[in-house]
């Protein structure tokens, strides 16, 4: 009872964030003023004939005083209609449905590469050596500290131009998708297993630890048993940031890699002032985000008990 | 048009980031190759670059990467500048030009022009059929300008180029009638324009929804797959025998596939070139012209576009100070446009002082002096004008007003190297030039409310002279009723009556009369400043062969292109 409660608030509050979402975006994007109309005709270099223009504002009901055309705007997305893409033509759900896979795609196996590396990582280096520790941290800082457009830069030149192992661009295959996601995975490495290895150095000076050492087992044994699951919690916390970070990351690696992605969509609809796509990707990335702490908050009570009673 | 090759910032860190890193980049310096002409004279390319020259080995994928995404394959529906080549690809249309510039058949067969040049009778050939099997003939040609000027369609430019179109008659299945409401000799040349390609008719007729993804043309290539953000397969169309006589090639096109894929930045166009990973690049950039220059393995190739040149300003001629015509010359001489050319070409691009690309039909050559690159004579031109005075600043004065404006850009991290450098050109006459960065959309507001003291940037491809009309003609001043080019707001008299009196002219003598004068006008008027010719780069691996360049847009026909290897 008390846990349906819980979702049912969760979800309320949601739908909310999505409530509060679109009506940002649909501000934000009507106080920059322009005519969108000939925005959507091709800018400053188009020659619309008066009966076009006159088309266009009135089947995209750009001639309705803005709150009505707010209205409409809210009654389509309750009815789940994202409208039609002002320069592709096609309705926003397709547009964002045709990149779908391929920003997922890369987003996992980003997420898969960070997890696994900065697990491997953070236990390999915790409470070794001070030199160890050092050139870890530092790596680690100089590594987050990149701009992920630098970090591909530097891959392609290694990987693509150098030693001809990997395509510079496209979306065909495993291969192509091998350098996107380390781009995208790198930061994220680095912030993942600096926070692990403060955690599981906390960890393993506690006396359970003592003990466990104590009844004979082996460094590798306490890490990965004893140590590394308690260390775990603070990485569900940092999920969030995960999340952002894919969703940005993927505008950056998508279009430097010349990969199709949802990222990429996006920097086109921003461009060429494409209304309905950037409305329907805030949207999107807003949903991703309120089902990933619903996600996360139902994690909290499984892992730890506490959350549960209090 | 829009100009589709965004030069984002990423590309130039980027660029700067591999300077630093690749070290074996070896930037070799190679002469330029000249164009065909000296730059005394219109440039005219040789008729090889227009035709096959010999018949090429069929097979093989050509795997292509281009900067920018149309967003949709409806050209009607469009003015980005990749229609021009992809219209090639996938549609045909129904006038061709020829080597000169002048139309030439495809589609139609011949046509006949009423004496009041009101009424076109074309004769269209009778074995064409578009890639879903339905039949090209008279009723296919009505329904293309109906979904041409269909305001569904929004189309932003095919509708306005036939703007004097009033209606069609299918004459019998293969004789179309076209009436005008007035005589417009650039009706022909604007058919040739892959903006206005001829689409199947019964997709227009039951699903003109779909023409934007799946296109049903009749040109030589059929699209298999696009899709957006990624790339376009394009297959060969084996029944193909319709090419332009022009081009001289008979029979279908050698390639079996295109491969062409999106890659919007500059560096990796360049660098998956000369790994292989492609075979071509319609959007060679300029910074590495010198590099693929070195490589032996690959072949660069520029062909200068017709319509009007790159403009660094254009002068608001109803604001202050530009109201006077010796302060627009003066700021014209200022500007270096060699020392332009060569920041933005990377020695690849053409300074350019007059008004008409140096490829238009028409273009007369007699006046690039005339705003010659002076800055003596700019400092006597504002001496003349009154502005003699000069402030603490070293700008400038008159009546204890400051000779300054200000030029709208569209809003980017950096304001482009182009109006940066012109800024401080005039900076040299004591001309304070104050750049005021927009967003796109507060931009085109303003420019058509004529909000502005001057704008920067501008080009405008097309295949006729007529695009002096569509830029300096006074009927193109954007009003609240219409959308116009002519945004220097240029009201001249005597220019207005040569570019609509052109626009009745079928006699070549008189044409040229008249646009020669209209051309030595605008040196005089100086609406705006020209700064380079407009030149898209391509580059390819040597082992693709048989390229030429449409008449129309100067960019690739891949009809005739095919791959000198043993397994292509």
């Amino acid at each position: 009872m008390r846990l349906g409660k819980r979702i049912f608030l969760r979800l309320l509050a949601g739908v909310g964030v999505l409530w509060g979402a679109a009506t940002l975006t649909f501000v934000a994007v009507n106080v920059t003023g322009g005519d969108t109309a000939l925005a959507i005709l091709g800018g400053p270099d188009a020659l619309p004939t008066p009966e076009v223009v006159a088309r266009v504002r009135a089947e995209y009901g750009l001639d309705r005083p803005l709150i009505e055309q707010y209205g409409r705007y809210l009654a389509r997305l309750a009815r789940g209609d994202l409208g039609e893409s002002y320069r592709l033509r096609i309705p926003v759900t397709r547009a964002i449905g045709q990149q779908l896979r391929a920003t997922v795609e890369l987003a996992l196996c980003a997420t898969l590469l960070a997890v696994t590396a900065s697990i491997f990582w953070a236990m390999l280096t915790a409470k070794r050596a001070r030199w160890v520790r050092s050139f870890s941290s530092g790596s680690e800082l100089v590594v987050s500290s990149m701009p992920s457009f630098v970090i591909g830069i530097l891959l392609l030149l290694v990987f693509s131009f150098r030693l001809h192992v990997f395509p510079a661009s496209g979306s065909h295959g495993w291969k192509s998708l091998v350098m996107p996601a380390l781009t995208l995975a790198l930061p994220m490495i680095a912030v993942l297993s600096q926070v692990l290895r403060q955690q599981l150095e906390e960890i393993l000076e506690q006396p359970f630890i003592v003990t466990a050492r104590a009844r004979g087992l082996g460094d590798a044994a306490v890490r990965l048993r004893h140590a590394l699951r308690h260390a775990l919690i603070p990485l569900v916390t940092l999920s969030g940031y995960i999340t952002a970070g894919l969703l940005g990351g993927a505008v950056i690696v998508e279009s430097l890699f010349a990969r199709q992605g949802v990222g990429r969509l996006m920097v086109e609809a921003t461009t060429n002032k494409d209304v309905p796509v950037v409305l329907g990707i805030t949207l999107m990335a807003a949903l991703v985000y309120v089902v990933v702490n619903l996600i996360v908050d139902l994690l909290y009570t499984v892992i730890d008990p506490r959350v549960r009673i209090g | 048009m829009r100009n589709a090759i965004h030069q984002t910032g990423l590309g130039w860190v980027a660029a700067g980031v591999l300077a630093v890193l690749a070290g074996g980049c070896k930037p070799a310096p190679h002469p330029v190759e000249p164009p065909v002409s000296a730059a005394s004279a219109a440039i005219s390319y040789p008729a090889e670059d227009y035709r096959e020259q010999s018949r090429g080995r069929p097979g093989g994928t050509l795997k292509v990467s281009v900067a920018a995404d149309t967003g949709t394959l409806d050209l009607h529906a469009i003015s980005h500048t990749n229609a021009q080549w992809l219209g090639r690809l996938i549609y045909d249309n129904l006038v061709y030009l020829d080597a000169k510039g002048e139309p030439s058949p495809w589609l139609a067969k011949s046509w006949t022009i009423s004496p009041d040049g009101k009424t076109y009778t074309f004769h269209l050939r009778d074995d064409v059929t578009f890639s879903d099997g339905s039949r090209f003939n008279a009723e296919a040609v009505r329904l293309n300008l109906e979904h041409m000027r269909d305001p569904a369609t929004k189309s932003p430019l095919a509708a306005a180029y036939i703007e004097p179109y009033a209606d069609g008659r299918v004459i019998d299945e293969f004789t179309f009638e076209a009436r005008l409401r007035e005589p417009y000799t650039p009706f022909l040349d604007v058919l040739a324009q892959s903006w206005l390609a001829m689409i199947s008719p019964k997709q227009i007729r039951e699903n003109p929804r779909l023409i934007g993804e799946a296109p049903a043309g009749s040109g030589p290539f059929v699209v298999e797959r696009y899709t957006r953000q990624q790339g376009i397969r394009l297959v060969r169309r084996d029944d193909y025998h319709w090419s332009p006589p022009v081009i001289g090639h008979e029979g279908p096109a050698y390639l079996d596939r295109i491969e062409l894929e999106f890659v919007p930045e500059a560096l990796i166009r360049y660098t998956s070139l000369a790994s292989g990973q492609y075979d071509f690049t319609i959007d060679a950039p300029a910074q590495n012209a010198a590099a693929i220059r070195a490589d032996a393995s690959l072949v660069i190739q520029s062909r200068v576009r017709k319509g009007i040149p790159t403009r660094a300003i254009t002068f608001n001629v109803t604001r202050e100070p530009f109201t006077d015509v010796r302060v627009r010359k003066a700021f014209a001489l200022a500007v270096d446009r060699e020392g332009i050319a060569q920041i933005m070409g990377f020695g690849e691009f053409k300074p350019k002082t007059d008004y008409l690309a140096a490829t238009t039909r028409y273009y007369d050559p007699s006046f690039q002096d005339a705003l010659k690159y002076d800055v003596p004579a700019a400092d006597r031109l504002l001496d003349e004008a009154g502005w003699t005075a000069r402030d603490g600043a070293g700008y400038r004065v008159k009546d204890g007003r400051r000779l300054s404006a200000e030029i709208l850009a569209a809003e980017s991290a950096t304001p482009g190297a182009l109006t940066v450098a012109m800024q401080s050109d005039v900076k040299k006459i004591g001309f304070d030039l104050v750049i005021v960065q927009l967003p796109a959309a507060q931009l085109t507001d303003r420019r058509n409310a004529g909000a502005y003291q001057a704008l920067s940037g501008g080009v405008w491809h097309t295949n006729t002279p007529d695009a002096l009309y569509i830029l300096h003609h006074s009927r193109a001043i954007t009003t609240p009723k219409l959308i116009g080019q002519n945004t220097s707001r240029l009201q001249d008299a005597d220019l207005d009556d040569m570019l609509a009196q052109a626009r009745q002219t079928v006699d070549p003598a008189v044409l040229s009369d008249l646009y020669s004068r209209a051309q030595r006008r605008l040196t005089e008027l100086v609406p705006s400043v020209p700064v380079y010719e407009n030149l898209p780069i391509i580059a390819y691996r040597r082992d693709v062969r048989g390229v030429v360049f449409d008449t129309s847009h100067n960019t690739p026909v891949f009809t005739t292109v095919w791959l000198d290897r043993e397994n292509p």
